[in-house]
């Protein structure tokens, strides 16, 4: 019924695409350059030999497995979202599941690099891939890291299909458009080959929107175990703190307000940044905003139930761990992460006020730090105290382990800014879609806006 | 001459639902029309006659099956193959079997999924030409393409904003 | 079937270090400097733990040798993604040094915290690397290790015997460290034989386990608390 839904606000999606943008050009530029800090450092630990970086006996794992389950956690931001809000049928995540999915995309890569980086011998990899070889020896599937590789691929195969699916559309629209513009071009060849030929037609949105649905379903159970498995290569450890059977729902949950806060954030750079206010507007920072705000409660509750559980137990070698982060060695971690974490979330959350785009920004910078904090407080923690007492260990991260660290944001940010001058960074057919079934009119005469949607992507 | 079509672009879906009827009407069999569109029309705006069916989500459980299956294999013939004892656990352990069986379901139900929809949309499909009015897509109208030979009738083109032969 | 084990007699031990340093020309383990061992990357295969007992002028020095307890139930092995470490027959805990890619997960898993990792590739200046054990590899960076009961001499026994057509007898192996103790407080043999002396001192009732507690069922005994 109703007319359409392009208009002048959809110029600013595609102003990105069209042509040449320098200040988004600057932007690939500036963190191209990070992301060569990132592989000179990683180049520079495989020549040296990986003593080069702060690890040490007994804390064995540092700085690279703090940042592959940061990084992982994030991952959880868009798919999850954009799966869940599909399946409930939420109209109101029409502009924001792209960018999430773009989040979780590229979260996910360079997740699945740090593990790579954290490793003696990178170079033979390899053996812990399931391949025949004449040694006739195979991986072993009872180490919770091959867990890891099963679920981290699938995810990441599974988010790049659950991306790259609903762009096929977006791509056919831009590419119509620029065949009548300029239809020689570079960029239009690109868009045309990316469009795959799409046409459009009813049989063909009937398939795609089955595929979608399907695989909104399908990816909220891998999602969750993705970082239930990551949780469990500390959970199935019997090291103490790490040996809590708390651990998989906490991290799926800290894993999820982690991507929501990044979430948060860079919908707020993308709305300023690309002045797309009419899609990421405020209703989106509002209601995710609340989606944040529970995250936080939820988190909190975990946290407080697992150190509960701790400091009641008194078990003695988890106390010593627990006792050094309360008042102890990590004690400024511990209570900067409860600060970002729970006591600046709560204060600024519940009031519409501060769902405002830059009350949610401020607030998402904040909890990512203190999730960062989390990972590393449970990684470092729990190995500087070993069981005999007399291996206590110092862990203290070099130059190396740092600018893989920034190196790391520099290369989410290079992904990132590379995607919006490839494609759409709201999905333009999904909110063309939203406005008419706004406007359709009612089955029995009632006004359209009351229309709940008859039918859902 | 057989390939030639009659293009109209229709500002509203309501108005190609119109032509689409017409065309019906005309006796036009619904290989011959094509409806393209910027977002999913509503179900009844299809040329009339045309099914519109998916074998999702059946291909998705089968590919899950599949998968599953194919997992727990590796894991269990693998661990059999060079049987190397660990930590006490049985040479076949049956809980990390059943994590690595759950990520193989849900692999093979995406990658299943994944090849339904570009089979059943025809994908990747470089052959067509684009056509004459294919910008009116972009801008949210509802392009109809019917053959040359069918449909003498042009009636059906009466709410077209544009029309054009190619 | 045999069943490598080893009996730590504590209130023997008096801390001398001969055991700790037998097993590293034993092993070649690298030295690894002073500001390398200052990060806590000292690697001591056998290391004496020192815990003080009461205050001064009344003050005990208790010393344990702690190393590589060849558990039953291993926690670090099912964790190495790679096979790279698992359960030999004859209750070892083998340590395949060629397939170690280096995740580090077993040092972790391991709760007497006994497993060393070579951040660095060993060096051995002239005229050290003459010292260097035939029998034995040199580590390269990027893999784990740890004590292997001295393994090489255990083959080298098994095979002398093989060739006698007789069995290995007991105290015909000797782990470097247990042949080093000037106070003979190591006792290495075979569990599973009633006859060996170190299933003997397995019954005694000054023996214990570390970290019994964790099930992981060491094959090293501690006798203790007999003084």
């Amino acid at each position: 019924m109703a007319g359409p839904a392009a208009s002048v606000h959809e110029e600013a999606l595609l102003k990105p695409l069209v042509g040449f943008r320098p200040k988004l050009f600057l932007g690939s530029l500036l963190t191209g350059g990070l992301v060569g800090l990132l592989f000179y450092a990683w180049g520079f630990q495989i020549v040296n030999d990986i003593g080069v970086a702060g690890i040490t006996r007994p804390v064995f794992w540092g700085f690279y497995i703090v940042n592959f389950v940061f990084w992982i956690g994030i991952s959880h931001a868009g798919t999850l979202i954009s799966a869940i809000l599909r399946v409930t049928q939420a109209e109101w995540r029409r502009p924001v599941t792209r960018c999430a999915e773009a989040i979780t995309t590229f979260a996910l890569m360079i997740g699945g690099l740090f593990p790579l980086i954290h490793l003696g011998r990178p170079w033979i990899f390899w053996y812990m891939v399931p391949i025949p070889t004449d040694r006739g020896i195979w991986p072993n599937f009872r180490s919770p890291l091959m867990w890891d590789i099963m679920a981290i691929t699938t995810y990441l195969i599974g988010s790049v299909m659950y991306l790259l699916l609903p762009m096929i559309p977006d791509f056919a629209i831009i590419r119509d458009r620029m065949m009548r513009e300029s239809p020689k071009s570079l960029k239009t060849l690109f868009f045309r080959v990316a469009a795959l030929g799409w046409r459009g037609t009813p049989q063909q949105w009937f398939s795609l929107e089955a595929g979608i649905k399907t695989m909104a379903v399908v990816i909220i159970p891998v999602a969750v175990s993705v970082h239930t498995i990551v949780s469990w290569d500390f959970a199935m450890a019997i090291q103490p703190m790490w040996h809590s059977t708390i651990f998989g729902p906490y991290f799926v949950v800290g894993a999820i307000y982690s991507g929501v806060a990044v979430l948060m954030l860079a919908m707020y750079l993308l709305r300023r940044g690309l002045h797309i206010e009419q899609y990421l507007n405020d209703k989106v920072f509002n209601n995710l905003g609340l989606m944040f705000l529970a995250f936080a409660m939820l988190w909190s509750y975990f946290t407080f139930a697992e150190h509960l559980t701790v400091w009641y137990g008194n078990e003695h070698s988890e106390r010593i761990v627990f006792d050094a982060r309360i008042d102890g060695r990590f004690s400024g971690f511990f209570w900067t992460m409860i600060v970002v974490n729970t006591v600046i979330p709560f204060l600024v959350l519940p009031w519409r006020k501060g769902r405002s785009p830059l009350g949610t920004a401020i607030v998402g910078f904040g909890v990512l730090i203190g999730m960062w904090i989390e990972r590393y407080l449970i990684v470092v923690g729990t190995l500087s105290f070993p069981r005999l007492t007399y291996t206590e260990g110092f862990y203290s991260p070099t130059w190396v382990e740092v600018g893989i660290l920034i190196g790391s944001v520099g290369l989410f940010g290079f992904l990132y800014f590379t995607f919006i001058q490839l494609a759409p960074i709201v999905s333009l057919w999904e909110v063309r879609e939203g406005e008419h079934i706004k406007n359709r009119p009612a089955p029995h005469g009632a006004s359209p806006a009351l229309n709940p949607a008859e039918k859902e992507a | 001459m057989a390939n030639e079509y009659l293009h109209a672009a229709f500002r509203t879906s309501a108005e190609a639902r119109v032509a689409l009827n017409r065309l019906g009407q005309d006796g036009v069999a619904p290989e011959h029309v094509e409806v393209r569109s910027s977002v999913p029309l509503e179900h009844d705006v299809h040329p009339v006659g045309a099914k519109l069916r998916s074998k999702i989500p059946w291909t998705s459980l089968a590919g899950a099956a599949l998968g599953g299956t194919a997992f727990f294999m590796m894991v269990k013939l693998t661990s059999e193959a060079y049987p190397l004892p660990t930590g006490g656990q049985p040479i076949v352990a049956l809980p990390p079997a059943g994590v690595i069986t759950f990520e193989g379901v849900a692999i093979g139900a995406v990658l299943m999924t994944v090849a339904t929809v570009l089979i059943e949309c025809g994908l990747p499909a470089f052959r067509k030409k684009p056509g004459p009015l294919d910008h009116h897509i972009a801008l949210d109208h509802v392009l109809v393409s019917v053959k040359q030979d069918e449909g003498a009738s042009t009636a059906w083109t009466a709410q077209a904003i544009e029309t054009a032969r190619g | 079937m045999t069943r490598w084990g080893m009996a730590i007699d504590v209130d023997r031990c008096t801390g001398c270090g001969a055991c700790a340093v037998a097993c590293h020309a034993e092993n070649n383990i690298q030295t690894v400097g002073e500001v390398e061992a200052a990060k806590g990357r000292a690697m001591h295969w056998l290391r004496i733990e020192r815990y003080y007992e009461g205050t001064f002028p009344d003050i005990k020095a208790r010393f344990m040798p702690v190393l590589c307890q060849q558990c039953g139930h291993a926690p670090c092995e099912p964790v190495c993604p790679v096979y790279a470490t698992y359960r030999t027959p004859e209750g070892l805990n083998a340590m395949v040094y060629a397939r170690c890619i280096g995740t580090r997960y077993c040092a972790n898993n391991c709760p007497y915290t006994v497993r060393f990792f070579n951040w660095f590739t060993p060096e051995f200046p002239t005229p050290l690397e003459r010292q260097l054990n035939p029998s034995v590899s040199v580590r390269p960076a990027g893999v784990m290790e740890k004590c292997t009961f001295c393994v090489q001499r255990i083959q080298d026994a098994q095979e002398v015997a093989a060739q006698e057509e007789r069995e290995v007898r007991d105290g015909e192996i000797r782990t470097a460290c247990s042949q080093s103790c000037p106070a003979q407080a190591i006792t290495f043999g075979d569990l599973d034989d009633a006859s060996s002396l170190v299933a003997q001192l397995a019954h005694s009732d000054r023996a214990s386990h570390l970290l019994e507690d964790l099930s992981t069922e060491p094959s090293v005994i501690y006798l203790a608390g007999g003084r």
